[in-house]
C-alpha cells in the first residue's frame, strides 16, 4: 500500500527530446510487449465488468435452489454458489463493483495527496504539518485503518473508498513533494527564476510537468494495491455490504467450500490475478520507459 | 440423564456396547443410566466397536471462541468446559427426566413450594475441600446475583429459603411453585464458594468435575488434567483434555482433518459435507435442540407493529432452503422454537408457517403495504451472513426490501440485551430445549417481562407466568404450553426458522462423548480407542 516509484529522470521543460526517445513516453511504454500484455489483461477484465448485463442473464443477487451447482450446469456456465446464485453473474458484477471503487478511490487519494504536496511546497510550516499528517496516516497499517474507518462508518462502499483514498494520500503526496524538491534545485528552475518567472508559474509550467511521470506509474501501482485492499476488506467482512458482490466478497464466501467446490473460488482468484498482473505489467512498462 | 443425545441411529448400539464392555460397571450407582455417546459406533473403524474403553491419552478439542470467565454463570457461546471442571445437581435424560448427579435424590413438597435434596457424599473439590449443602446454597444465591447475568436468575430468585439438614441434605423453599427447577439444576454449576471471584476473572476455577483446569491461555486455549479424586470410580478415562481456540472455520476444519484435534462442535454447516467425506471423522447431531435461528421483529417500529405484517414475513421465508443451503441439512425447519424432544413440540406448530410468498403478499397487501424498506441486523460471520442473505432475498420477493447491517457478535449481543435492535434482526436463541416455561421467562428474545422485540401483552405475561408455576405434567400444563405456542405464532414477534442442536464432529477413535442440555461437555466416559 505504500509502494513508491523511484523518481524519474528529469527533462528540462521546452528542451528537445533525444532522437531515440519517443515523443510520448507513456504511449511508447504501453506499446512494449510488457505494456501490451498488461493492457490486454486489464482490458479483458474491464470489458467483462462493463458488459456484465450483456454477458449474463442472471442478477448477481438472484437466488435459487441450485446450491453449489458445478460449472457447465445449463444456464450457469461457472456454476452457482451456496445460495444458488449464478457465479458468472456475481463475478462480472463483482468486477464492476471493484472497478467502481478503485476508479473513485485511487484518483481521489492521488488528487488529495497532490494537493497536500503542493500546499507543502508553498510554505515550510505547511510542509511540516503535511509531513506529520502523512506520518500519522502511514502509522496505521492498512487493515487497521480499514477496521477503524468501518467501526466509525459501518460497512459499505463509501468506507472502502475512503480507506483506499486515505492510504494513497501520503503515497502520492510524498512522491510529488520529493519530485518538487528535486526539480527546484535544477538549473532550469534557477534560470527561470533569474529570468523573472513567478513562483506559481515555475511550479505549474516547469516543475510539475517534470514530476508527473512517476505519478502516472504510481497510479497503476495504486490501482493494484486498491484491488488488494478491497479484497481484503470484503474478505474480512468489513467491505461492501452483502449481498452485493465484489471480488473479495465472492472469494470470502467461497472459502468454506474450497474442498468440495473449488470452482467457487476459481473465478475471483483468476480475475484478481489477471487484474493485478495486468496493472503491474503496465506499471512496470511505464516505469521502465520513464527511467530510460 | 444427560443430554443432548445424538440422533445417530447407532447411538443405542453404542450404549449397548459400552454396557456390555463395561460389565455394567460403567453405570453402576453413578446416575449414568441413560447416558449415551453422541458418536456413532457404526461409523467407528471395524473391530473397534467392541473395544474395551482405554484409559489414558489426551483429547484435543477445537473451539471457535475462547472461554469468557465473566460469563461463567450465564449461558454463553462457549460453555463446553463447564461440565469438565464442575458438576451440576442433576442431569436430564432424553425425556427431560432429571437424573442424579451431585443430588442423589429429591422430593417435592405436595404444595410445590419446597424441595428436599439429598446430596452425594464423598465428593471433594479439586483443592480437597468436601462438597456440602453450603455449596448448593451458595450456588443458588450466586445465580440470584444480577452481576452474574444468569439467564435462569428468575428461577434462582424463586428460591427464597434454605434449610440445612446436616451437610448432605437441604430443603429449598420457593416463593411460588415453578416447573423449571430442574432446568436450574442442570444449568447451575457448583463452584467452590471460596474462590468464586477468582473464577469470574479466570484466575482460579475449582470444581468437583472430572478434570481440573491447569492453565488458561487467553485467546489460545485451556488445559485440563484428570481429577484423580473424582467421585465416579475409575473415571475419567482420559489423562488430559486440551481446548484449542481456532476462530477461523477453515483452520478449525483442517485441524480436525489432520488429526491435530479430535473433537469440535464449531464446524459450520457449510463445512459438514467435507467432514462427511473424510473417513476418519464422524458427524453426530444432537436433535434435542439447543439453538434456533430466528428472524426477530421490533414491534415498536412501524409498520412492524402490525401483526399482519409480521405474519406476512413469517410466511415469506423459505425455511427448508436455509436449512439445506446454509446449515448443510442439519436441523429442523420450524415455525416454533421447540425441538422435537420438547413437551411443547407439535407438528402442527412446526408447520404453521410454511413458505408461501403468494399468501405473504396478500397479507402484506391487506395490511396496506405493497413495498417496505427495512433494515436487518445480522452477525458478520459467514454462516449468519448467509442466513441474512437468504432472508433478504425471500423478503424481496414479497416487496420487502431489506438493507443488511453486518454487526460484530459483541455489539449484536449488547443490542439484543438492551432492546436496541432495528426493525429486523436475525440471530439464534437457546432455552427451548428444556422446560418450555424457561424460554419465556429466561431467554432475552422471548422474556415476557422484557424482550428484545419490545412486545408486551398482558395475555402473554399471564399465560407464561401460569405455565411457569403449574406442574409440568398434566392437561393444564399441556394447554398452557399450547397457549404460549399459539401466542408466539400469532404475534410473530420472534419468527423461528430452523432449530439446530449441536453438531458434533469427532475422530472415529473417540467414544463416549455427551453434552448436557446447555451444551456442557461431558467426558466422564470418553476414551480414545487405538
Amino acid at each position: 500500500m505504500t509502494t513508491h516509484t523511484p523518481p524519474a529522470r528529469t527533462k528540462p521543460a521546452g528542451t528537445r527530446t533525444a532522437p531515440r526517445r519517443p515523443r510520448h513516453a507513456h504511449r511508447a511504454a504501453l506499446a512494449t510487449a510488457r505494456g501490451r500484455t498488461g493492457l490486454a489483461l486489464v482490458g479483458v477484465v474491464v470489458l467483462a465488468g462493463l458488459l456484465a448485463p450483456l454477458l449474463t442473464g442472471h442478477g448477481p443477487t438472484d437466488q435459487s435452489g441450485l446450491s453449489l451447482a458445478a460449472p457447465g450446469t445449463p444456464g450457469h456456465p461457472l456454476g452457482t454458489d451456496d445460495l444458488g446464485r449464478d457465479l458468472l453473474a456475481r463475478l462480472l458484477y463483482g468486477i464492476r463493483a471493484d472497478l467502481g471503487i478503485i476508479a473513485a478511490a485511487v484518483p481521489l487519494g492521488a488528487a488529495l495527496g497532490c494537493l497536500l504536496a503542493l500546499a507543502a511546497a508553498a510554505h515550510p510550516v505547511l510542509d511540516t504539518v503535511v509531513q506529520r499528517t502523512f506520518d500519522l496516516i502511514l502509522a496505521f497499517p492498512g487493515l487497521i485503518l480499514a477496521l477503524a474507518v468501518t467501526a466509525i462508518l459501518g460497512p459499505g462502499r463509501l468506507p472502502v473508498i475512503l480507506v483506499i483514498a486515505l492510504a494513497e494520500i501520503p503515497v502520492f503526496g510524498r512522491l510529488l513533494r520529493t519530485g518538487i524538491l528535486v526539480q527546484r534545485g535544477r538549473e532550469y528552475v534557477t534560470a527561470a527564476r533569474v529570468g523573472g518567472t513567478s513562483g506559481g508559474r515555475i511550479l505549474t509550467r516547469h516543475i510539475l510537468p517534470n514530476t508527473a511521470d512517476p505519478l502516472v506509474v504510481q497510479i497503476a501501482v495504486s490501482l493494484t494495491v486498491a484491488v488488494f485492499v478491497e479484497g481484503a476488506m470484503s474478505f474480512l467482512g468489513v467491505g461492501v455490504r452483502p449481498p452485493e458482490p465484489t471480488l473479495g466478497a465472492v472469494l470470502s464466501q467461497s472459502m468454506p467450500y474450497l474442498a468440495q467446490a473449488p470452482h467457487f473460488a476459481a473465478g475471483p482468484l483468476v480475475t484478481v490475478t489477471a487484474l493485478v498482473l495486468g496493472l503491474s505489467l503496465a506499471a512496470e512498462a511505464l516505469n521502465r520507459e520513464i527511467r530510460r | 440423564m444427560t443430554e443432548l443425545y445424538s440422533s445417530t441411529p447407532t447411538a443405542l448400539s453404542r450404549r449397548t456396547t459400552l454396557r456390555a464392555a463395561g460389565g455394567g460397571t460403567l453405570l453402576l450407582g453413578l446416575g449414568l443410566a441413560g447416558c449415551r455417546s453422541a458418536v456413532s459406533e457404526a461409523e467407528a473403524p471395524a473391530g473397534k466397536a467392541a473395544a474395551e474403553p482405554r484409559r489414558g491419552g489426551t483429547l484435543t478439542v477445537a473451539v471457535n471462541s475462547d472461554f469468557t470467565p465473566s460469563l461463567l454463570f450465564a449461558q454463553s457461546g462457549q460453555s463446553l468446559q463447564h461440565r469438565l471442571i464442575y458438576n451440576t445437581l442433576t442431569r436430564y435424560d432424553d425425556g427431560l427426566k432429571p437424573q442424579p448427579e451431585l443430588a442423589t435424590s429429591w422430593e417435592y413438597a405436595e404444595d410445590g413450594r419446597s424441595i428436599t435434596l439429598k446430596l452425594r457424599t464423598g465428593v471433594t473439590y479439586h483443592d480437597g475441600r468436601p462438597f456440602t449443602a453450603d455449596d448448593v446454597i451458595f450456588a443458588v444465591k450466586n445465580l440470584q446475583n444480577p452481576l452474574r447475568a444468569a439467564q435462569l436468575r428468575a428461577t434462582a430468585a424463586a428460591v427464597t429459603g434454605f434449610e440445612k439438614r446436616g451437610d448432605h441434605e437441604l430443603v429449598l423453599k420457593l416463593a411460588h411453585p415453578v416447573n423449571n427447577l430442574f432446568d436450574l439444576f442442570e444449568f447451575m454449576i457448583l463452584t467452590d464458594r471460596n474462590s468464586v471471584e477468582d473464577a469470574v476473572t479466570g484466575k482460579k476455577l475449582i470444581g468437583t468435575g472430572p478434570f481440573a483446569l491447569t492453565r488458561w491461555s487467553p485467546g489460545a486455549g485451556l488445559s485440563f488434567t484428570r481429577n484423580e479424586k473424582y467421585w465416579q470410580p475409575d473415571r475419567p478415562y482420559l489423562d488430559a483434555v486440551e481446548f484449542r481456540v481456532v476462530p477461523q472455520a477453515d483452520a478449525l476444519l483442517s485441524s480436525l482433518r489432520t488429526g491435530q484435534s479430535q473433537l469440535s462442535f464449531g464446524v459450520p454447516g457449510k463445512n459438514l459435507a467435507v467432514v462427511a467425506a473424510t473417513p476418519e471423522l464422524a458427524i453426530s447431531e444432537y436433535t434435542t435442540g439447543g439453538g434456533a435461528y430466528y428472524l426477530g421483529v421490533n414491534t415498536t417500529v412501524a409498520p412492524l407493529d402490525d401483526k399482519t405484517v409480521r405474519q406476512a414475513l413469517a410466511r415469506a421465508v423459505d425455511r427448508e432452503r436455509i436449512l439445506k443451503q446454509v446449515l448443510g441439512g442439519y436441523g429442523l425447519a420450524s415455525a416454533t422454537p421447540w425441538p422435537k424432544s420438547s413437551p411443547a413440540f407439535t407438528e402442527a406448530g412446526r408447520t404453521h408457517y410454511t413458505y408461501d410468498p403468494g399468501k405473504a403478499r396478500e397479507l402484506l397487501k391487506s395490511a396496506g403495504h405493497t413495498r417496505l424498506d427495512l433494515p436487518l441486523l445480522h452477525i458478520n460471520l459467514p454462516g449468519d451472513t448467509a442466513v441474512a442473505e437468504a432472508i433478504q432475498y425471500d423478503l424481496k420477493q414479497i416487496g420487502v426490501h431489506v438493507t443488511l447491517q453486518p454487526t460484530d457478535p459483541a455489539t449484536a449481543q449488547k443490542n439484543l440485551i438492551s432492546q436496541k435492535m432495528p426493525g429486523l434482526w436475525t440471530m439464534s436463541h437457546g432455552f427451548a430445549q428444556v422446560q418450555p416455561s424457561t424460554l419465556a421467562v429466561s431467554a432475552y428474545p422471548f422474556n415476557e417481562a422484557k424482550n428484545t422485540s419490545r412486545f408486551r401483552s398482558a395475555a402473554y405475561t399471564k399465560v407464561v407466568r401460569e405455565a411457569w408455576t403449574t406442574p409440568e405434567t398434566g392437561a393444564r400444563a399441556n394447554a398452557l404450553r399450547q397457549q404460549i405456542t399459539d401466542t408466539l405464532l400469532d404475534e410473530a414477534f420472534i419468527i423461528d426458522l430452523v432449530i439446530r442442536g449441536s453438531v458434533q464432529v469427532s475422530a472415529k477413535k473417540l467414544h463416549g462423548v455427551t453434552l448436557n442440555k446447555f451444551a456442557y461437555l461431558n467426558l466422564d466416559d470418553a476414551y480414545l480407542a487405538g
